[in-house]
């Protein structure tokens, strides 16, 4: 009997009914510790110094209010695409089209803050836009929500395709054609500039206000998939069709609601991000697969809207302080792999809080002693 | 074919296998030698598969021995059994759609793969293929392929390996009388060189017509054995079903009150099945207030798409559901849960209940919606917890905490948790959909006293089982079901359980029978 399969043989997962807090808030702790520790050996591989690299990689990113509102700020888009796919993933409609809704909402927003008159009030103008944007959101979310509804079509493979359309549709308007939205007066193809009623106020520095709204969005999606009746709907469809169509649950309706909600949210990202951020549509600077980003985001905070805020913080971080490591000499490839380690170590660390991992006692080594 | 000098012999001791607390194979012995076709019967539920699992080695027995040619041996892994020569054939093949034949035969086997191992490999096929008549291309991808040759290939698959001892899971389930007719001949001549086949079946006709001897299994235990010329159809029904019923409970206090007017009434239901096919043929019936009427049949006769018709989760092309003097043919389940209809669903854990959720969320699935559980859209968490609590205290639901999904508690407390939440709710008739399978035995009791009571309470009960005993027990009624239809009706003191017993596995005359 060898030892290694044996011992395979013993390991028991079993899982947990309730995690507690402290191994919830535990757990992805100690990976973060456990990743950077990997991370030093690679770096000392590499011939860098690793106190010097997460040094920096800390200054750049959570060190003074400069580099704290500079997180935050790329934050903010992230914690809103990665609600818009928690909302649906909870309900197990995967809805990866945030990176679409999200054009569609910043094409909606620029549009309103270009047309609306420019001495429009501040509040009335950024109201408009965050509302435009969401309504883009969900009327580009429709186009896949519909026959998911009402057809059964797989929402994963039209919300997939809708993105490349958006993102077409979007370049076009700045980089194909004179549109409304391209800035005639310059040679080289750029938006409009957008009037200074419709720039988000700051809330220090450049951090904006997207980021409060950001937060608050996030407290309310989490209380209305807690304590409504429609929560209750999700969470039900979310766990199980079956137990859902014998409550008496629509399904349908249920999908479109919640298409709905997460194409809005993916939507005002869109705007907030030309409010707050580009001042114009900018192909350049939005096509930088937020939505996707979205996704892991949901995923590593489980679905949890309150714990895609702290998730998309971290992810944050990590890339913005994979700049500043790349000006110390770090190779832009040893920068990407202490940014998957990161958050793999993190991903991966949900199993042992889920999870109880035990041996179960050697009656496998008992009866091979005789051997 | 190697030939041994002595022949493959098996024999399972004691056998007993539990699953969370609850038995399946609780003591099971029987014994096979090479040249025999050993047929092991018993209804849906009788321990059958668990106990070929544990042959085929996929699970491992709890106690008892397997002793192959005289040794008892521990079988550790599935590998392990078709090492020793134990080859098993499941009902749901285990075949890769785009591999060919000989690729699936070989799979596993690293050593077969290769260009010129494969053409060895085929030749091997083909020739073990010709010898037991089990004629398919070894070059041809699967997804090709029709069932029954798809059968062939999971055979021939054993036989590659060097099986000496076949264990055939429920094999003519999915053939067509033509091919099934075929299977037997190849098995006959695999007996012929040697082999010990072992014949799983619910078929009385296929058992008696098949095989040399026969073992017979209920409720995880033996429950009759015997050479297989000296049995008749009446003796292995007795043994299938049991022979403890005699109708003493007839004695008992019965119904509190004469049985009063319809509460539901079927008429005419045409429903189709998951595949397309007409699951159930117009099926006519109507259960009367403080009366239990039990369904009785072999699990797969159109069971679970009648009383899913019933509660509105699967839609009929024809016919009319009344419940409660209202037609309900055209609602959906929430309506008729409205109408009065209350419903315990064969699969407790993903329809009658969502399992990842908490026993809170559960017990109000039906009414998170009306006050006091919501109000304006809002859900009120205190109300929801007071609720739960009073029936998880009224029904004795135990091993439940907040916020743990209940996926986490055992079947009988999620049944009671289902009955608790069913129960509460304003109704008048119930459909119970099999309320007791795989329960333990003061748990299934718990189930059935709630039976009674709604019965003595003056509601109609519509009782689904595969556990014809209880059926008898329970009902006032007693509907035999096959192949969509009702084919045999018996009103309580006139229940002939032989005739019942015979419908059920279609061995008596296809014409219904009534003795109501």
């Amino acid at each position: 009997m060898s030892g290694i399969p044996a011992l395979f043989d013993r390991v028991v997962v079993t899982p947990r009914a309730q995690p507690s807090v402290s191994l919830r808030a535990g757990v992805p702790l100690l990976s973060l510790l456990a990743a950077l520790a990997v991370g030093a050996v690679i770096l000392v591989a590499t011939g860098a110094d690793p106190f010097e690299a997460y040094r920096t990689m800390f200054d750049a990113s959570l060190n003074g209010s400069a580099a704290i509102e500079r997180t935050l700020t790329y934050a903010t888009p992230l914690i809103l695409t990665g609600l818009a796919a928690a909302v649906a993933f909870r309900m197990r409609t995967y809805n990866i089209g945030a990176e679409g809704q999200l054009f569609m909402g910043a094409i909606a927003g620029s549009w309103l803050a270009l047309a609306l008159p420019e001495d429009l009030p501040a509040p009335l103008m950024l109201t408009a836009m965050l509302l435009g944007g969401a309504l883009a959101g969900v009327l580009w979310a429709g186009f896949a929500a519909v026959p998911k509804a009402f057809l059964g079509t797989d929402e994963i493979i039209t919300t997939l395709m809708l993105n490349f359309v958006a993102l077409a549709f979007m370049n076009y308007l700045i980089f194909g054609s004179m549109s409304f939205w391209r800035d005639p007066s310059r040679p080289v193809p750029q938006g409009k500039q957008i009037p200074d009623s419709a720039v988000l106020p700051a809330i220090s520095g450049r951090l904006h206000l997207g980021f409060a709204i950001a937060v608050v969005l996030a407290v309310l999606i989490w209380l209305l998939l807690r304590s409504s009746t429609f929560g209750f709907r999700i969470r039900t469809i979310g766990d199980s069709h079956r137990a859902a169509r014998y409550a008496g649950i629509g399904v349908p309706v249920a999908t479109l609601a919640v298409m709905s909600i997460s194409g809005a949210l993916a939507g005002v990202a869109g705007a907030i991000e030309v409010s707050g951020v580009t001042n114009r549509l900018d192909p350049k600077a939005l096509a930088i697969e937020l939505g996707y980003t979205g996704i892991v985001i949901a995923a590593v905070a489980r679905l949890h809207p309150l714990g895609v805020v702290p998730v998309a913080v971290l992810l944050a971080a990590i890339t913005t302080a994979g700049g500043s490591m790349q000006s110390i000499g770090v190779q832009v490839e040893v920068v990407v792999l202490l940014q998957g380690l990161i958050f793999l170590s993190v991903t991966a660390g949900e199993f042992f809080v889920t999870n109880r991992i035990g041996l179960r006692p050697g009656v496998v080594a008992a009866e091979g002693s005789g051997l | 074919m190697d030939s041994p000098a002595h022949p493959v012999s098996l024999q399972v001791k004691d056998l007993r296998k539990s699953f969370y607390g609850v038995p399946a194979v609780d003591g099971v012995g029987f014994d096979v030698v090479g040249g025999e076709i050993h047929g092991l019967l018993g209804e849906n539920g009788a321990g059958k598969s668990t106990l070929c699992s544990m042959l085929a080695g996929l699970y491992r027995p709890d106690s008892g021995s397997i002793v192959l040619d005289g040794d008892t041996v521990q079988l550790r892994s599935p590998d392990d059994a078709a090492a020793r020569g134990i080859g098993m054939v499941y009902q749901h093949f285990r075949l890769v759609d785009s591999f060919t034949v000989a690729e699936n035969i070989v799979l596993g086997d690293a050593a077969a793969f290769g260009r010129k191992a494969r053409r060895g490999v085929e030749e091997r096929v083909e020739q073990l293929a010709a010898e037991y008549g089990l004629e398919v291309h070894p070059s041809a991808p699967v997804w090709q392929l029709s069932v029954g040759e798809r059968q062939r290939v999971e055979i021939l698959k054993q036989l590659f390996r060097g099986a000496r001892i076949l264990i055939l899971d429920e094999p003519t389930a999915v053939l067509a009388p033509h091919e099934s007719d075929r299977l037997f001949e190849a098995v006959r001549l695999m007996v012929a060189t040697g082999h010990a086949v072992v014949l799983v079946s619910h078929k009385m006709q296929e058992i008696l017509g098949h095989t040399d001897r026969v073992t017979v299994l209920r409720a995880g235990r033996n429950a009759g054995e015997g050479v297989t010329n000296s049995l008749t159809t009446a003796g292995l029904a007795t043994m299938m079903f049991g022979s403890t019923y005699t109708g003493a409970s007839d004695d008992e206090p019965r119904a509190l009150h004469t049985p009063g007017d319809d509460v539901l009434a079927v008429n005419g239901l045409q429903v189709t099945g998951d595949h397309g096919r007409t699951a159930v043929d117009s099926v006519s019936f109507s259960v009367r207030r403080g009366e239990i009427v039990g369904v009785a049949g072999v699990s797969g006769n159109g069971q679970r798409e009648l009383h899913e018709a019933i509660a509105g989760l699967r839609s009929s092309t024809e016919g009319s559901v009344t419940i409660d003097g209202h037609d309900c043919s055209k609602l959906g389940p929430k309506q008729r849960h409205a109408a009065g209809l209350a419903y315990i669903p064969e699969d407790r854990l993903g329809t009658g209940l969502a399992p990842g959720l908490p026993i809170e969320h559960n017990m109000v699935l039906r009414s998170f919606s009306r006050r006091p559980h919501s109000r304006a859209g809002w859900l009120s968490s205190a109300a929801i917890a007071k609720t739960s609590a009073r029936l998880v205290r009224d029904f004795d639901v135990r091993g439940a905490r907040d916020g743990m999904p209940v996926s986490f508690m055992s079947g009988g407390n999620l049944q009671k948790a289902i009955l608790a939440r069913e129960l509460t709710e304003h109704h008048e008739v119930l459909v119970a959909a099999a309320p007791t399978r795989g329960l333990d035995l003061a748990a299934a009791e718990a189930v059935r006293n709630h039976l009674h009571r709604e019965r003595d309470s003056g509601r109609g009960v519509l009782l689904f089982s595969e556990d014809l005993a209880e059926v008898l027990d329970l009902s006032d009624v007693v509907l035999v079901m096959f192949k969509g239809r009702v084919v045999g009706s018996f009103a309580r003191p006139d229940v002939d359980i032989e005739q019942i017993g015979l419908l059920m596995t279609g061995a008596a005359t296809d014409e219904p029978t009534s003795a109501t």
